[in-house]
């Protein structure tokens, strides 16, 4: 059997199980495998970390420009689509600037067997290796995607230590996960659309934290279909 | 039984005598005498260290202080374990009281986390019961209590005198169904310090298939099988719950229920047994 048809499986035997919208290990590996593929043929960065005697980890690591907006003033909102395409353009002209204004973003897609859900860990660090602070990451937050931040903080986006590197990272909580997950199943099972868990997720989740999944990973035939 | 209350209130109410010493490097306009003071086995060190960090504060220079943080022969405390954990963890078998260093400079960011206020620490505890719950009812306990019912629970880890408080709303978090035996799977976390990972923690039911209760030993059995000697050779860890070594054939289910910390998980240290 191949890592794809088990990962369409899966949709089969656990998402579409009605009132289960949680994600078995394994079928987590398999979703994770099937991404990667595509971030392959993208050449999108993506790569599996194993670990030794225990479940591994996705991981992409990211180079960009600074963005602080403060939490409270919601400046980026009163603009229009046009005037926030022209600032990220602008942003995108600085990536040469000065050390302090580039941000290494290194996300890592971890299974959490707690939630059954993939989780979102990530650190961001200036290029002369300081770790940027909470509040900075919480700044740095894209403005559409601050509803759940700025009503929840301490339930949306803390540091935690990395379960398996044992280090300080940032993770998005999962305790959402399967909430927000359920009605995107919901429709696809409706639909007769095959969905990879992982792909979904990540494209839901990673926007919040400045990760864009290319949309080719929903539209590949071969990956989400039979 | 009245005796498995009593457990209860011997695991809140156990303590560790600490003597503080500030990092020599950092002592500048007069000497730093070290500070003694009973800590909590169940709450956390940025909790509970404010007498500290005053009594330092008066011998730094301002200008040199940064973050707090504590360090226990050249290894930085993670704050977010519960400090029974830490103590069992890393000075286990050493005498009495434990000796820990303050620092205000040179914060280890690299391997601790930051504790800015007293939110951060609300903030972990909160998630740690949250992924407990998912694990024991899917989280179905935790979500049907209201926003005062989780303060409940926090404030009473703020304060030593809570217990009753503290269990009063914890009691519901430690209810199963008669006929399951026990809950959907134990929140545990196995820590050693030899180890890469930080520690084990995985899926595992208080009752097998079967229908066996099972216990201390069978969860190492899975996940820590050098924890278990055989009849003939040397013991060679110590499996330390609370300063304490369990019986093997404890039912885990038991444990869960009387040796968690106030997390709703239950740690377990394994470390090296002593040598002598």
């Amino acid at each position: 059997m191949t890592h794809l048809t088990r990962c369409v499986e899966m949709s089969d035997d656990g998402v579409l199980d009605p009132g289960h919208f949680h994600l078995d290990e394994k079928s987590f590996r398999f979703c994770c495998q099937s991404f990667l593929q595509h971030s392959d043929l993208l050449s999108d960065g993506w790569s599996w970390t194993e670990v030794k005697g225990s479940e591994g980890f996705m991981k992409k690591t990211v180079l960009r420009p600074r963005r602080n907006s403060p939490l409270k003033t919601e400046a980026l909102d009163f603009m229009t689509e046009e005037e926030k395409v022209e600032e990220e353009e602008e942003e995108d002209a600085q990536v040469e600037c000065e050390k302090q204004d580039v941000v290494v973003y290194e996300y890592h897609v971890l299974y959490s067997s707690s939630y059954q859900v993939p989780v979102l860990y990530f650190t961001a660090s200036t290029l002369d290796g300081r770790l940027l602070s909470l509040e900075e990451v919480w700044n740095s937050v894209h403005p559409d995607c601050r509803t759940q931040l700025l009503n929840e903080p301490w339930n949306t986006l803390t540091q935690q230590e990395h379960p398996v590197l044992g280090q300080p990272f940032f993770m998005l909580h999962p305790c959402r996960t399967e909430e927000f997950m359920q009605p995107i199943l919901e429709t696809a099972r409706r639909e007769k659309r095959r969905i990879n868990y992982v792909v979904t997720w990540l494209s839901v989740v990673g926007p919040m934290v400045r990760l864009v999944v290319p949309v080719s990973y929903c539209t590949v035939p071969d990956q989400n279909r039979v | 039984m009245a005796d498995d209350k009593d457990v209860l209130r011997d695991v809140w109410f156990g303590r560790i005598p600490t003597c503080f010493t500030l990092y020599p490097d950092e002592v500048t306009e007069r000497e730093a005498e070290p500070f003694y003071l009973l800590l909590p086995r169940v709450s956390y060190l940025t909790l509970v260290t404010d007498k500290v960090k005053k009594h330092f504060l008066k011998v730094v220079k301002t200008e040199d202080v940064g973050e707090m943080w504590f360090e226990y022969e050249g290894t930085p405390l993670k704050w977010h374990y519960p400090i029974g954990v830490l103590f069992d963890l890393h000075a286990s078998n050493t005498a009495l009281p434990w000796s820990v260093t303050v620092h205000f400079k040179a914060f280890p960011e690299r391997d601790i986390l930051h504790c800015s206020s007293s939110s951060v620490i609300e903030a972990h505890f909160m998630s740690s019961i949250k992924e407990a719950d998912a694990l024991k009812h899917k989280g179905q306990v935790i979500n049907d209590m209201q926003k005062k019912d989780h303060k409940q629970l926090w404030m009473g880890l703020q304060n030593a005198d809570k217990f009753d408080q503290f269990w009063a709303m914890n009691r519901k978090l430690m209810e199963y169904p008669t006929e399951e035996g026990g809950f959907r799977y134990i929140p545990f976390r196995i820590y050693q310090t030899m180890s890469d990972r930080p520690f084990i923690q995985k899926l595992f039911r208080p009752v097998s298939p079967e229908g066996h209760v099972l216990t201390l030993g069978d969860l190492l059995k899975e996940m820590f099988p050098a924890a278990i000697c055989q009849d003939d050779e040397p013991k060679k860890y110590q499996v330390v719950i609370h300063g304490i070594e369990p019986l093997f054939e404890t039912p885990i289910q038991w444990l869960s229920e009387h040796l968690s910390h106030p997390d709703n998980f239950l740690h377990i240290c394994i470390i090296p047994s002593p040598s002598d």
